[in-house]
């Protein structure tokens, strides 16, 4: 058994605890890290515009103290929300002068910079919110998870479906046997398309050429942090920055994290023993257009091994005789193939067998919602759902797919798949594979 | 059957394959086409008799439509026989042929060459773009002539039925040019599966990493003047009117759907041959695909089509999935850790006691172990002199159009699943299909893609 991987013991009695919570006061719990329920959080906001406008919005219940964005423009609406707010534009300056000042953190930048943001904010004690995929390279993730425990503070990855009830449902349905033991499962997104006939970002581009003149809000040193040098673009910014292999993490980074959750979770998953991966052409600077990558799992006690599929870019496993004609696949979804039946998300299929289902008492507490179960956590809780012990392991298996697409190793990945030694954080039998693991920094970057 | 023309046992033997139409090729009917060909000995013309067939010991008058690129090629591999007339709508892109055949008459509109050569030739090559197949490969028929045309056939199912009926009609010897299946392979692949070596096969996986022309385009807005040696209209042909492009010849047509047929319908021909035989394949019940975008222009980078045919006989049901684009089928355990997955394009059949990769059990130790049955499939002698020597009075070829007709047609319904993919997302279905009465029961509207409309002036 591998120590990463999350047992339903835990998962219940994190959840439990986080449903059974009531307020203590300060005292009670002890120590300077956890405010008492009945104070509010100090927050910083790394990363303010898009998605970080959203997270910072789902803990206003707190006092945003201090917020921080390399682009004033994208962020100003933000700005303008907390006027009460300081404003920086590099994090570090920010956690510095604003040390004594804050009790956590959200992170809501570009992938490239979670680690590094997260990490420094982890070092001085702050609890972290950070978007999905938690970092973004595999080696980051192990880090940045290690770098939690170590420190004790509360932590909650941005993958929310975590909280909802379908990821509990599929949980208990799963344990119940309705489907019975599962070996394979499929996973898929149509992202980087948008429907199937437009698209979300860029993907199989090369380099642009031009060199604009970076915009005068925005500071594109800082926005490139960690990653190598290169000019300013508009093609990486706002968002576009998933396609590119220096910045983001591609579609599987995207939404692999909130859709192969509800799978870690109900499977009882930790590290894949192999992956491997077939896409459309792919380069150095971008991710491919489109791809399909599989993961084997071992036996993870009374559980067979199972082979998780993940696609995205339009492809999507074949429909399951069981789903009923008219019944979409969805562009996005689960499929869960037990021995003994099929699982489209928490709906067991064809419907019929859904409706005829005697379904288990609930054996999960509900969450109070993905964001509460991390400010409650930031003051003494119970660990968050995806918290970074839970996420860290997801979100490396994640990352380990991008590894097994890299142009780099595509002709190594015609006659093999990717060993993986988890616990040694370590490709076995490919080396030049493992540095893939691990990105170097710019100079002045550390993690 | 014309009496005239053929012995009581070759009749006998095409007999056995009319009674296997619609389902395919099926063993019997392979196996005494190929050992027909693998026996055929010379015979003088007055034996056999009639004005269709070339006696054996007679050069056959050969005209090709479509002849630089790939049509160069199949004409090299026709060049025992005269080349007497070429025809091509780039006369720039035909120059080296041209250059080698000297002595073949020269045209541009293979209607024109028809109509004057009439009486100077035997059989046609017909290796235009898809767009153009159908079109030039029936005249060629109708007029008695036997016809070797590039895969796949046509660029849509009811002109590869149609083509089909009327090479029986009008018993012209006919090949469809995937070359695979005189290989040796083939045969292996078929003599294994028949031997049980993997038992009965419920699954089959087939790739192609192309293409290698641009996909997932829209349609340029430039129009630059046509080349001078290049008769557009003629190129166009039976395609709906648009400005010249050099985005769309030479080759970079077959990701446009109003010429070309995409991966699929470039290689799927090739690699669903040896599956088709092996596993007698027919139509399917159904078909799904999903892709990396559906574009009304032009093909995707990628795609997976997933067809599923009913049991055969006493063969089970069988699910066949294509992917092309670089994505594959999961690599399959039993393939030994660093040994090539097929490389740019295979097939991986999976039966209920083992798998094969191409003509290989996996692992290599199997197919070590395996004790290979006896080589029962007569061999080719070779995939153009099959066609040849069909048209000297021989036995049908290996891909002649009764064989390889239906598996066209399923080969192009992918591209019909392709092409629906959005409204098959959206709706929630996958394509059912009534091969016999070639037609979509449960999307009227993907209908409109089993026949295209001709633009004014061409017919069938």
């Amino acid at each position: 058994m591998n120590k990463k991987k999350i047992s339903r013991r835990d998962f219940l009695g994190g959840a439990a605890t986080v449903a059974a919570f009531t307020i203590v006061p300060r005292n009670v719990l002890g120590g300077p890290r956890h405010k008492p329920p009945s104070e509010k959080l100090n927050i910083a906001g790394i990363g303010v515009g898009g998605q970080g406008s959203g997270d910072i919005g789902n803990v206003s219940s707190e006092n945003i103290v201090a917020l921080c964005d390399v682009d004033w423009k994208r962020a100003a609406g933000t700005f303008r929300r907390y006027a009460d707010a300081k404003k920086y534009h590099d994090f570090r300056r920010m956690l510095d002068k604003e040390d004594k000042n804050i009790d956590a953190v959200v992170v809501a930048t570009p992938d490239h910079i979670h680690a590094p943001a997260s990490m420094a904010a982890i070092k001085r004690g702050k609890h972290v919110y950070c978007e999905k995929p938690l970092t973004h390279s595999v080696y980051e993730a192990r880090k940045v998870a290690e770098a939690a425990r170590k420190y004790k503070v509360a932590t909650q990855m941005g993958n929310q479906g975590q909280a909802s009830e379908g990821t509990r449902l599929m949980c208990e349905y799963i344990w119940d046997g309705a489907i019975g033991p599962v070996r394979e499962v499929h996973v898929w997104t149509d992202r980087p398309l948008r429907g199937l006939s437009s698209v979300y970002w860029p993907q199989g581009v090369e380099r642009p050429t031009e060199r604009p003149s970076v915009p005068e809000t925005l500071d594109w040193d800082l926005w490139l942090g960690p990653a190598p040098n290169r000019p300013y673009h508009p093609a990486y910014l706002p968002f576009n920055w998933r396609g590119w292999w220096d910045f983001g993490t591609g579609a599987l980074g995207d939404i692999g994290c909130h859709s192969i959750d509800p799978i870690f979770r109900a499977l009882k998953l930790g590290h894949p023993m192999s992956v491997e991966a077939t896409s459309t052409l792919v380069n150095k600077e971008t991710y491919p257009v489109a791809s399909v990558v599989n993961y084997q799992f071992p036996a993870r006690g009374d559980m067979p091994p199972v082979k998780l599929s993940w696609y995205d870019g339009g492809m999507r496993p074949r429909r399951p005789d069981e789903l009923e004609n008219g019944r979409r696949l969805g562009t996005g979804g689960v499929l869960f193939v037990g021995e003994a039946g099929k699982m489209l998300g928490e709906r067991l299929i064809p419907e019929s067998r859904m409706k005829e289902y005697k379904r288990p008492a609930q054996m999960i507490p509900r969450s109070p919602g993905h964001h509460k179960e991390w400010i409650q956590a930031c003051k003494g809780g119970k660990p968050a759902g995806s918290n970074f012990d839970h996420a860290g392991p997801l979100a490396e298996a994640v990352l380990l797919g991008n590894v097994a697409l890299r142009p780099e190793l595509k002709e190594k990945m015609n006659q093999t798949r990717l060993l993986w030694d988890g616990p040694n954080l370590k490709i076995t039998n490919i080396s030049e594979a493992n540095k893939f693991l691990r990105r170097e920094y710019r100079e002045g970057w550390t993690l | 059957m014309k009496g005239n023309r053929r012995t009581t046992k070759q009749r006998k033997r095409e007999c056995a394959k009319t009674i296997s139409e619609g389902t395919g090729l099926s063993r019997r009917g392979f196996m005494s086409g190929a050992a027909a060909v693998a026996a055929f000995t010379i015979v003088p013309r007055h034996v056999l008799g009639g004005p269709g067939n070339t006696a054996p010991s007679e050069k056959l008058n050969i005209a090709g439509i479509g002849v630089g690129g790939q049509g160069g090629g199949d004409l090299g591999n026709v060049s025992s026989e005269n080349i007497v007339a070429l025809c091509d709508v780039d006369w720039r892109h035909a120059a080296g042929t041209f250059k080698r055949y000297p002595k073949a008459r020269q045209y541009r509109d293979f209607r024109k060459m028809l109509d004057k050569e009439d009486k100077n030739i035997d059989a046609v090559v017909v290796a235009t773009p898809d767009h153009t197949h159908a079109v030039a490969t029936m005249m060629a028929i109708k007029m008695g002539k036997h016809v070797y045309c590039e895969k796949p056939l046509a660029h849509d199912i009811f002109e590869v039925r149609k083509l089909t009926e009327a090479a029986r009609e009008h018993k012209v010897a006919t090949q469809l040019g995937n070359q695979g299946q005189a290989s040796e392979g083939t045969r292996l692949v078929c003599e294994f599966i028949w031997d049980g070596a993997i038992g009965p096969v419920r699954e089959v996986h087939s790739w192609c990493n192309r293409p290698i022309s641009p996909r997932g385009i829209d349609r340029p807005k430039e129009t630059p003047t046509v080349p001078e040696t290049l008769n557009w209209d003629l190129w166009l042909g039976t395609a709906p009117e648009r400005p010249y492009h050099p985005c769309y010849l030479p080759f970079s047509w077959r990701g446009w759907w109003d010429f070309g047929t995409g991966v699929l319908g470039d290689i799927g021909c090739h690699q669903f041959a040896p599956i088709f035989r092996a596993l007698k394949l027919g139509y399917p019940t159904s078909v799904e695909a999903c892709s990396s975008g559906v574009n009304s222009e032009t093909a995707p980078l990628a795609s997976i089509v997933r067809y599923e045919f009913p049991a055969r006989g006493d063969l089970p049901p069988v699910k066949l999935t294509w992917y092309d684009g670089g994505l594959m089928p999961t690599r399959p355990a039993e393939l030994e850790d660093g040994r090539r997955y097929g490389g740019a394009d295979s097939n991986l059949y999976v039966g209920d006691k083992g798998k094969m990769l191409g003509h290989r059990l996996i692992p290599e130790a199997k197919m070590k172990e395996y004790k290979q049955p006896p080589k029962t499939l007569p061999r080719s002698p070779g995939h153009h002199k099959e066609w040849i020597l069909a048209c000297k009075g021989g036995p049908p070829a290996g891909s002649n159009f009764e064989a390889s007709g239906p598996m066209a047609e399923v080969v192009l319904l992918g591209n019909i699943a392709v092409r629906m993919g959005k409204q098959l997302y959206e709706q929630g279905l996958k394509l059912y299909y009534d091969g016999p009465n070639m037609r979509i029961t449960n999307m009227p509207d993907a209908n409109k893609y089993i026949r295209r409309e001709y633009r004014k002036g061409w017919t069938l």
